[in-house]
């Protein structure tokens, strides 16, 4: 039966046999729940930051929102990526501005402009000014008196880094599971392609009228693809595809009708994967180009997200050939934001309380029982 | 993306093919600083429906003294970006002026997003 109330719905079923229970409307559509998800979700798990070769060179750094927090992604002197808290451990200031992957920053430390606090790219205080260690203008204290900040416990707020290849993620609990936990054979399966080879040649920027979880289902599963895609499935075989579900990420696998060229293809195998790693990132193997794409879907609100698609190839300046193919993959992009929209615009009155699954939707369950555990935990 | 026909306002990445139609034009501002953001890319308005006489003045402060009058509790900074696309000045460019004045003392907000002039 079809749940149009709020009394009739369920948790989201623990197996998808006869039935399954979608993840309840109210998860979509209620203003709290995008707060709840910020701390739950955004705040457990590894999130996506963006990509090292964009910052190739100790000191470069760019910024990443996750949740209410604003990280700084800073490749140290010793190599190593590194994420702090985008805020001045004397008073709370913001220190450094917006930055953007594609045009990263570079500095040799980072400095606060309110007092000019400086750390250095470990995050450890280096210095103060002089108003710091004398107490001129306090009768009450004597300049021997004064205390010293002590460089690492006054450092910068680090979070937790690990990376894929080169994807670098962060993530923002005090002791989270390992990376290679949550990605699982996701992880294997990228570090043994050569992803880090290519470099950053594009992003476009959408911002999309629906819910961040509606987008991030829509992605899950391909039974729309027949009646919506209809210029890209015409070279794909379905029937011979596979939707594979792991604890954290799914995989569809497609097999394309005609063999690609092994040149034009960066994996070895005649299929395209498309991976879905919770809670929201992708990896695209397209299979007809030598290069891969990621999104990010970025919550801006309860109603709204930003789809940050990236394209990588072997060299950062594209040919035409590579142009058409992003031209290609914006064209699916953007039939997907019609779909989304319009099941947003019905979802969001509230009249079905809870939806169901098909039995090919098994990945999109996945999503929603992900999404019902954070809620839960 | 919203399918709006004739927003007020459009807003648009040529960099990106993407765009932003609303009626209300913070909301175009707050589009391009959560787009710069994350692209670098500064955002163009492509439409904008000024509904007043056309403003004279081509500085910022000028421009905000003249339409406070028909604003209470401020001008909302996105139609003086959109005065300022008239003058050939991109938001980016017109939030960077905006700055500029505010620290000067001759602009302020009496809340957020709107500017009011000294």
């Amino acid at each position: 039966m079809t749940q149009w109330n709020d009394s009739q719905t369920q948790e989201v079923s623990s197996d998808i046999t006869e039935k399954s229970n979608a993840l309840p409307a109210k998860y979509f559509i209620e203003p709290e729940i995008f707060e709840m998800e910020k701390e739950k979700v955004f705040s457990q798990y590894w999130i996506y930051a963006g990509h090292a070769n964009s910052i190739s060179e100790p000191g470069q750094f760019f910024t990443r929102n996750v949740g209410n927090r604003q990280l700084i992604v800073v490749r140290g002197h010793d190599g190593e990526i590194k994420a702090f808290d985008n805020v001045c451990a004397h008073r709370g200031s913001k220190m450094v501005e917006d930055t953007p992957m594609t045009e990263p920053e570079e500095a040799n430390r980072i400095r606060c402009p309110y007092h000019l606090w400086t750390y250095d790219l470990e995050g450890n205080l280096q210095s103060t000014p002089k108003s710091f260690e004398e107490a001129s203008l306090n009768p009450d204290l004597d300049d021997e008196d004064v205390q010293e900040f002590d460089c690492k416990e006054n450092g910068l707020n680090d979070v937790h880094v690990d990376s894929i290849g080169p994807l670098v993620f962060v993530n923002l609990a005090d002791d989270p599971m390992p990376l290679s936990d949550q990605a699982g054979v996701m992880k294997d399966r990228l570090e043994a392609l050569p992803l880090g080879e290519y470099e950053h040649a594009c992003r476009i920027v959408s911002e999309v009228e629906c819910n961040w979880k509606v987008f991030a289902s829509n992605y899950s599963e391909c039974d729309h693809c027949q009646a919506n895609h209809q210029d890209w499935i015409k070279g794909i075989s379905l029937d011979e595809s596979e939707l594979e579900v792991n604890d954290y990420h799914w995989v569809l696998h497609y097999t394309h009708e005609e063999d690609v060229e092994d040149e034009m293809r960066i994996h070895d195998e005649h299929e395209a994967q498309f991976h879905y790693l919770w809670p929201n990132f992708t990896v695209n193997m397209y299979g007809t180009a030598d290069g891969y794409g990621t999104y990010i879907i970025d919550p801006i609100d309860t109603d709204r997200f930003q789809l940050i698609a990236d394209y990588y190839f072997r060299d950062s300046d594209l040919s035409e050939e590579e142009r058409e193919f992003i031209r290609t993959s914006r064209q699916l992009q953007e039939e997907d934001f019609e779909l989304v929209e319009r099941q947003w615009d019905g979802l969001k009155t509230g009249a079905l309380a809870q939806a169901q699954l098909g039995p090919n939707e098994h990945t999109v369950h996945k999503f929603h029982r992900l999404a019902q555990d954070a809620y839960n935990s | 993306m919203s399918t709006q026909e004739q927003a007020s306002y459009v807003a648009v990445c040529p960099e990106c093919d993407v765009d932003l139609q609303t009626d209300e034009p913070n909301e175009i501002v707050a589009f391009h600083r959560r787009h710069y953001r994350v692209t670098g890319h500064d955002v163009k308005l492509e439409r904008t429906e000024l509904n007043f006489e056309e403003v004279t003045s081509t500085d910022i402060k000028g421009v905000v003294r003249q339409l406070e009058e028909q604003y209470e509790n401020g001008v909302p900074i996105g139609v003086v970006a959109a005065v300022m696309n008239e003058h050939g000045l991109t938001i980016g460019e017109t939030l960077d002026k905006i700055h500029e004045v505010r620290m000067t003392g001759g602009l302020y907000e009496p809340r957020d997003n709107y500017l009011g002039a000294f």
